[in-house]
Parts: structure tokens; sequence; C-alpha cells
């Protein structure tokens, strides 16, 4: 009676998870809702990945034909996408170059907003104070040419200031990264030797320093000086948060008028407001080292890479469509998705320009 | 293959239907391997021709200014200051990798031993499942539990120890670094191929003569010089065969290494505790901003590195083989 | 016998008695092969103590940081901007390595007892060398080459389809190679009583020889299923990634899966975002381990069927 009454209780155990099996598979076995959506997707830089997903659900429900993917790989491959057609959106923090333009003419550039990058260090003792840094200072301690924290070029900066005598240890991101781009555009417009030797790209050839370390992504340039002592390292505003979180220090960079200048917004708008009247209709400029007084020196216009050709005027609506909200200060560029992510609103004129490029698309 | 007579009595032979199956279907494996060859053969031609035999041994990569314009060398079109030397990354490959297997192999074996008979048949089954599931774990998160938690221990506490006690032997004293290093992707690498070995060894010490084993206790050797004498001996091949598959593995693991090696470019570490760099993390940190070069020959020296890296991986191959044909002649 | 005589003879006895003490005393364990021994006890066991600690810190690393999203919309949201669940990436992950399972398994088998049946000569050297050297491919460089060659040149774009290919490729060798132990586990007999019988290759294959093995072939799958759900860089490039769910194209519609929540949502400044990376990592490892458990469990059973198993 024994063995019949635990036949049963197997079996009855063997068909509910039988049941639950099919009942979660039916979950997720059928497909979505063939409903004809249009589907578009973006991908490309890490910088503009953590926007376009505060984005893509609150444009959606608005705009329930469209289905918007975003993908975080990288601007190299945004670029790449955007040309190859694999995706409708990609996302670049460096505009293109003048080489590719010329092999793809059709490729537009088109500024979404405005995005900043600090400069962190970490100190043990002067992590609350802002210390003053320069281009030529940075460019020497990324060159290896300025070895230890009181040297007299950092300690020139910094009168008064009691600097510890310790090797510096400068941290570069490894792979491909808009905030290397606008780092080394600072260090080569304010450093010749920098310019001539190394240059600006998404990815350098960093010269060897002894200790120095290659991190990857932003929460990887945070980890790397968190665990450092006495390094300093280039990261995105974004994640201005997780760095007074882990007590990391944050400089004073000096401008091109010689004032050193903290990574606000307002200082953010006042060199984006100088250059955007030097903003040519393809929308393709450096924002770094703007002249002013309240200029903070890397700041750097953030962009969508499209192609003027779409496969399907369907498709091309609804990206223009999604482009234009984006752009808008009541839609994409409110302040509350903005100030999420610690960026700067593109200015009316450069919208304008934006506006133009955008109706391009067919 | 059978002969059959029919009526004619000319002999008709049966086609060996199911080994020509068998032969189609298997010959995609050996087949998929020759097209990637190939395929990464024509794609990097242009690469090859450009750097020739310096980029083997030139510590020099750089990518060169992509918003310049296109300048000719050699006939290839690169951008200005291009330049491919990728001698830093055979060296991080093969070292961290070599490390990996000297600091895996010891552990493996003896947790296999601990597993299959240095406990109770019983436990033996829950025990093991801590060492298999270090194989559930995927790559990146061994990435993250190597920087948030392995560099921190390490930089600031194991290494600067360990400078302190063999300050005299050579490639282990100098600077203690900062905790992202050889030592460290060494060490994940190892936490990440031990169960491949171990598990294998399990099985294979599960398989051994009990005869042997018996003739040994009855000769008065413990349990422990039993295996150490007897059974490892034996399990030669087996330990060749597995170590190979490991190392494999090793060299090609990419996400992991990449976030706690240090990422090293253009140098050699001058000692275990200082960066380094891995082909295949490098391709992978690369290639984004290698698909910005418009001529392309980024994307083609790229991989011009993975095909290196399998010419690397067949002379291991080549080198295990010989091995074990040298053992079987003895 | 005189009182001199006796004392000498008891003398020789006791010394006699003495020396044979004396021998079996001197035959004793050297100190050198204790310490060994000792040492050696002391490796072993700390060994294995420090894979545990390792796994422990792994999981429970991820479990600690996965905790705070641990609740049902996990499995019922589909990924929706900086937070959501993750049913899309579930059902990404489990269609992907369900396919590569359906398309690699075949190959791999067959490769499996071409090796063990036929293995002995050039050819199966060839088969065997070329096995090892795939495992060392790296998977960027297989997601790397499906993304020129299927997304761009056939024109598939992120699908399904490239994604499913990219790891099958990546899988063979495994299958092939634990299929190949597998059958080498069966004794020769067997096959030769198939043989004597008249059957011919295919029925002594398949209907002799893969019954036997088919435990351990399972495991084989298994472990391969584990594999190829870990993956980050082969998907990246060839499966690309969706917010949404799969609409049943093979091709020109992409997917997601649950590696990339982990890797690229780590990436983020948002804390939502990386209590779902950890939540996806922590998914993957549970559903590996029901994956492993699963295969022994396969695996003790038909060992028992067939009385192999040694308990």
């Amino acid at each position: 009676m024994l063995y019949r009454l635990k036949k049963e209780i197997s079996r009855s155990v063997k068909g509910a998870v039988m049941l639950s099996a099919l009942g979660l598979a039916g979950l997720y076995a059928l497909p979505a809702s063939a409903a004809p959506t249009i589907s578009l997707l973006e991908t490309g830089s890490t910088l503009l990945y953590p926007l376009f997903n505060l984005w893509v659900p609150v444009y959606t429900k608005m705009n329930p034909g469209v289905q918007i993917t975003t993908q975080g790989t990288g601007s190299g491959t945004g670029i790449a996408e955007a040309i190859s057609g694999v995706a409708q959106i990609g996302a670049s923090d460096a505009y293109m170059s003048d080489a590719q333009v010329k092999m793809h003419p059709e490729i537009l550039n088109i500024p979404l907003a405005i995005s900043i990058q600090m400069i962190n260090y970490n100190v043990p003792g002067l992590n609350n104070i802002h210390l003053k840094l320069s281009g030529p200072v940075l460019a020497g301690i990324y060159s290896g040419k300025i070895t230890n924290w009181d040297d007299a070029a950092i300690a020139k900066l910094n009168p008064g200031v009691k600097l510890p005598n310790h090797k510096i240890i400068p941290i570069h991101r490894t792979d491909g990264s808009g905030d290397t781009f606008i780092f080394t555009t600072y260090l080569s417009d304010t450093t010749p030797a920098w310019s001539k030797s190394v240059g600006y790209s998404t990815t350098v050839s960093w010269p060897a320093v002894p200790g120095g370390i290659g991190a990857m992504g932003n929460p990887g340039m945070v980890q790397a000086l968190k665990t450092t002592p006495y390094g300093v390292a280039y990261i995105g505003i974004s994640w201005k948060k997780p760095v007074e979180e882990a007590k990391l220090g944050l400089a004073k960079l000096e401008n091109r008028d010689g004032k050193f200048l903290l990574p606000t917004v307002e200082n953010a708008k006042a060199a984006a407001g100088e250059m955007v009247s030097k903003t040519p209709a393809d929308e393709r400029i450096s924002l770094v080292y703007a002249p002013g007084a309240k200029s903070y020196p890397i700041i750097n216009y953030e962009y969508a890479i499209v192609s003027k050709k779409q496969a399907k005027p369907e498709v091309a609506a609804a990206m223009k469509k999604f482009l234009n909200w984006a752009i808008d200060s009541k839609g994409g560029n409110a302040p509350h998705f903005i100030t999420a992510v610690n960026f700067v609103p593109l200015p009316e004129s450069a919208a304008a320009l934006s506006r133009k490029q955008i109706a391009e698309i067919q | 293959m059978v002969e059959s007579t029919n009526a004619c009595g000319i002999i008709a032979m049966k086609i060996p239907a199911f080994r020509v199956a068998l032969i189609a279907t298997a010959s995609f494996l050996p087949l998929s391997l020759l097209l990637l060859i190939v395929f990464l053969v024509l794609y990097s031609w242009p690469a090859i021709q450009f750097n020739q035999f310096d980029f083997l041994w030139t510590n020099d990569w750089n990518l060169g200014n992509l918003y310049g314009n296109p300048v000719s060398v050699h006939g290839q079109q690169i951008m200005p200051g291009a330049r491919y030397g990728i001698w830093f990354l055979v060296v991080g490959t093969i070292v961290s990798s070599v490390l990996a297997m000297l600091i895996a192999m010891p552990i493996a074996i003896g947790s296999a031993y601990f597993l299959s008979e240095g406990v109770r048949k019983s436990w033996a089954g829950p025990l093991s499942l801590f060492v298999d599931l270090l194989a559930a774990v995927p790559s990146v998160v061994y990435g993250l539990w190597g920087y948030a938690l392995l560099v921190p221990l390490f930089g600031q506490t194991i290494f600067p120890f360990m400078v302190k006690t063999f300050s005299f032997v050579p490639f282990l004293n100098g600077s203690a670094g900062s905790g992202y290093g050889l030592l460290t992707a060494a060490f994940v690498l190892a936490v990440m191929i031990i169960p491949l070995i171990s598990a294998t060894l399990r099985e294979a010490i599960q398989m051994t003569e009990p005869a042997l084993k018996e003739a040994g206790l009855s000769l008065g050797l413990n349990r422990l010089e039993v295996f150490w004498h007897i059974t490892l001996p034996k399990l030669k091949t087996v330990l060749i065969g597995v170590g190979i598959l490991a190392l494999g593995r090793a060299l090609g693991e990419t996400m992991a290494v990449l976030m706690v090696s240090g990422n090293a470019l253009n140098y050699l570490p001058n000692n275990i505790y200082a960066p380094i760099s891995t082909m295949a993390a490098f391709i992978a940190s690369q290639l984004d901003s290698a698909l910005q070069d418009p001529t392309n020959m980024a994307v083609e020296a790229l991989s011009e590195i993975a095909l290196v890296l399998l010419l690397i991986t067949i002379v291991v191959n080549i080198t295990a083989r010989l091995m074990l044909w040298m053992e079987r002649i003895r | 016998m005189d009182g001199a005589d006796t004392l000498m003879a008891t003398k020789a006895l006791d010394d006699t008695l003495v020396t044979v003490d004396k021998v079996t005393r001197r035959f004793r364990i050297s100190l050198w092969r204790r310490l060994m021994t000792v040492m050696a006890w002391i490796f072993v066991v700390s060994s294995f103590v420090f894979l545990a600690a390792m796994f422990l810190s792994i999981v429970g690393d991820v479990l600690v940081h996965a905790w705070p999203a641990l609740n049902l919309k996990l499995l019922t949201d589909i990924t929706n901007g900086i937070g959501g669940g993750l049913k899309n990436a579930i059902e990404g992950s489990i269609i992907m390595s369900l396919g590569a399972l359906l398309l690699a398994a075949p190959i791999g088998i067959s490769a499996g007892i071409y090796l063990s049946e036929h293995g002995q000569g050039g050819a199966g050297k060839i088969l065997r060398f070329l096995s090892d050297v795939l495992v060392g491919v790296p998977s960027i460089v297989l997601g790397y080459v499906g993304y020129i060659t299927m997304v761009i040149y056939l024109g598939w774009q992120f699908s399904v389809a490239a994604g499913v290919i990219t790891l099958t490729v990546m899988l063979l060798p495994y299958i092939a190679r634990s299929t190949e132990l597998a059958l080498g586990n069966i004794p020769l007999a067997v096959r030769e009583a198939g043989y004597g019988l008249g059957a011919g290759e295919g029925r002594v294959a398949l209907q002799i020889l893969l019954p036997g093995a088919a435990p351990a072939i399972m495991t084989g799958l298994f472990y391969a299923v584990a594999l190829s759900m870990g993956e980050t860089a082969p998907l990246l490039y060839t499966a690309g990634w969706s917010n949404y769910m799969w609409t049943g194209h093979l091709t020109k519609e992409p997917i997601g899966y649950l590696t990339y929540v982990i890797w690229t949502f780590i990436n983020e400044p948002f804390a939502e975002s990386h209590m779902l990376a950890f939540a996806a990592a922590f998914l993957i490892t549970a559903g590996v381990l029901i994956l492993i458990l699963l295969g022994r469990w396969f695996l003790v059973r038909g060992q028992r069927r067939t009385g192999a198993y040694q308990s």
C-alpha cells in the first residue's frame, strides 16, 4: 500500500513539474505580438548609453508603434554599425574624422547633448581640497616626465599645499573610449609636445609609465583609482556620485584663460556658449579648451551618427521623430533627464543646427 | 562493409551509409576551424604584408593618428604614424598562461586526490560540487570578482608582504604594484581552469586498476605514497591531455583577464606584479577603436593577432603530442 | 645440566631475542617519509579548502549584490531602460543555448563516435588535433569573424542564426571530446558482441553504444550548455541585444541574453542597473548549477541501471 502511495506521489510530482515547465514555456515561448511596429537599433558610446536608457522607456510609452533597443558597445562600433546599416542610430562621443566623412558622405553627426569630464585623483589627505592641475602638467604625468606628486610643476600650481613625495600612478582607459578622445584632445590642445608625439583619438599609444594602469570602462577607472593611492584618472561626469562616495579627489582644471575651474554645469554651459557660435553646419567640432574665463576646458558634444539614407521611409520618419524629441528641451533635453546623468542640455542654436541635419534623413 | 552477390554473380558492395554520414557530419568540426583560419589569413593579408616579421618582436603598437589623412606606406594605405608590434602581447599571453598552469596543476591534482580518495564516498558527491561549480561561473563574473575583491586584497596586503619576504628573489622583488598585474591575472585564470582539470583527473583516478593500488598498499606504502608513486605516473597521459585543454582555455580567455591584468601597452613586465596584456584581451579592448580606422588596417592587424594566437595554440598542441609520444616510447 | 650451562643457554637465547627485537624495532617508517606524508596531507586538504573558499567568495559576492533585485519581477518584466526585469534576456539565453545544442550535438557526437571507433588512424589524429586547436580560439575572434561573415556579408544583421552558429563552433570540440571519452569507457567486448551478432556499424553505434554511454554524453552536453550560457564576447557582435522578447525570426532580428546584462549594465552609473547585472549573474550561475546537478543525476541513474555505479 505504501508502495502504491509512493508511486502516486512521485507521479503527481512529475506531473506538476511538467505542467509548471509547460506554463513557464508558454509565458516565454509565445513570440511577441506581431503588430507592425518599427524597431530601431541604437548602439555605441557607453557615455551616452545611460541617457538613452532613460529616454527609451518614456518615449516608447508615448509612441507605442516604435520599439527602440539600446546597446552600449563603444563609439567606434557605433560609427561602424551606423555606416554598415546594422544599426539605425550610432552613438559616439567623437565626431567622425575628415577621412571617414570623405569615404561616407551620407553620414550625419548630430549632437544630442553635452557631456563633461572630470579629472580625479587619490592622494591620501588631499582628496577633500581641489588640487589645481593643468593640461601641460597632466601631459607630463601621462608621458612619464612628471613622476612625483611634489614635482615643481604641480607645486607651482598649488602654492601652500603640502604635496607628498610619492610616485604618481596615471590610470588610462584601455578600451576605445570617447573619454580618452576628449582627454587626449585637451592634452593635445594645451601641450604641443603631446600633440606631436601621441596625439588624440579614442585610443592612443600611451607612453609607458612604470606603474601605469589600463582600466576597462568608467567603473573600472573608478575602481582602479579607489584601490590605487597616489593615482590620477579621467572619468566621465555621469560617475560623479560613485566618485564622491569613494571620497576621491576632484581637480580644478586650468582653462584657456588661465583660470582653474571645477566641472560644474554652469562652467560647462559657459564653455558651450562660447563654442556654439563657432559650430559649423555639419556640427563636427571639438568643444575642448574653449575660450572664456568661466569655461570649463573638457566638454564635448554627444553625437548620434545616422545615415541620411534609410532603408524604409517609415523607419526614417520614426527616427526623425525620436531625434527631434531627444533634442527638444521639453523632451529628451528636459532637466530631469539631463541632470540624472550630470550632462548639459544642448544650447538652442546648436539644437537648431541639429534639427536642420535631422530633416535630411530620408 | 559487406559484399553480396546478386543473381548475375556480380559482387555488389554495400555502401557504408552510416560511415559516410558519420564522416560527413563529423567533418563540420575540422571544416569550421579550417574555414576560420582561411578567413583570418585572407582578411589580414594586407596587414601581414605591411607588418612582415617586425610584427612579432617589436614592442610598438600604435593605431596612428585616426583623425589624420591616410598615407601610403610600403604600398598599403594606413593612418599616419601607425605601427603594429606585439611582442609584449606574445610575452604577456605565454607567461600568464604558463604561470596559471603552474598554479593550477598542483591544486587541481591535490583536490582531485582529496575528492576521489581522501574522503568518504558519501561526502565526495556534495563536496565536489564546490569545485565543479566553479566551472558554472561566467567569465565576466570572474572578472568582476577579480577587480572588486582580489585586486584590492592583493595590491594592498598580499603583494607588499610577498615583496618583503622574497626581496632576494629576482622576479619577485621590486615594486608591489597596484594589484592589477601578471600574478593576479594568472591567479584568476588558474581558478578558472582548475575545475576542468580536477573533474577529468577525478574520473581517471577512479578508473585506475585497483590491483595496482592494492599492490602498493601491500608493500607498506600509505595511501598518499601509493598515489604519488603509482597512480600519478599512470595518469601522465591524462594529465598532459587535459593540461592542453586547460592551457587552450587560458590562452583564449578574454573578459576576466581584461579586468584584472592592468593592460600594459608596449612594455614588458619587470616583475611578477607588473601589468601585462594578453592577445585575446587586447583584441577585445582595441576592436572598438580599430573600427574607426577608415583604411581598415587596424582591424586587419587585430585579426593578424588572432592568427598569431592560433599559431601559438598549434605549437603548444604539437609540443604536447610530442611529449605524449615520448611517454609511449618509454 | 649444571648451573653455568643453563645460564649460558639462557643468555644466548636472550641475546637472540634481543637481536630479533632490535631488528623489528629498526624497521620503522623514516622521519622523512612521515614528514612528507603530513605535508602532503596538509597540501591536499588545503587545496580543496582553497577551492571551496574561492567558490564561496565568488558566489557569495554575486549573491550579496544580487539579493535586493531577486524578486518575481525579474521573470515577468523585460529590461526597460536602466532597470526592469530580465524576461527577454532569460528567454534569449535559453533559446541561444538550446539552438547551439541542437546544432552542435549531432556534429560533436558524430565526431566523438568517429574518434572513438576509428580514431587511431591518421585522420583521427588530425581530427583530434584540430579539435584541440579550436578550443584555444578566443571567443572574441569567433564573434568578430561571425560579425564579418554572417552579420555583414550574408546580410543577416544581428540575428539568432548568427549567434547560434558562432556558439556551435565554440562548443563542438568540448562535445566531441566528452563523447569520445564516454564511448571509450565502454568495454571492447560489447562492440564485439554486437558485431558478432551481425549488426552493422550504424546499429552498433546508435543502438548499442550510444544508449550505454548516454548518461556520460549528457553530462558532456550539459557542461557545453553551461559554457555557452556564460559567454559574452561571441554574442556581442552576432546576436547584438534586444530589449524585447524574441519575435520568432531567425535573421534580421537581434535578441537579448543574460551575459550582456552583466557586461553592460555594470558599466552604468545607476544602482538599479548594477543590481540587475548581479541578478543576471546569479541567474546564470543558478541555472548552470541546476544543469550540472541534473547531469549528475542522469549519470548516476544511468550507471545504477547498468550496474556500473560505484557507491
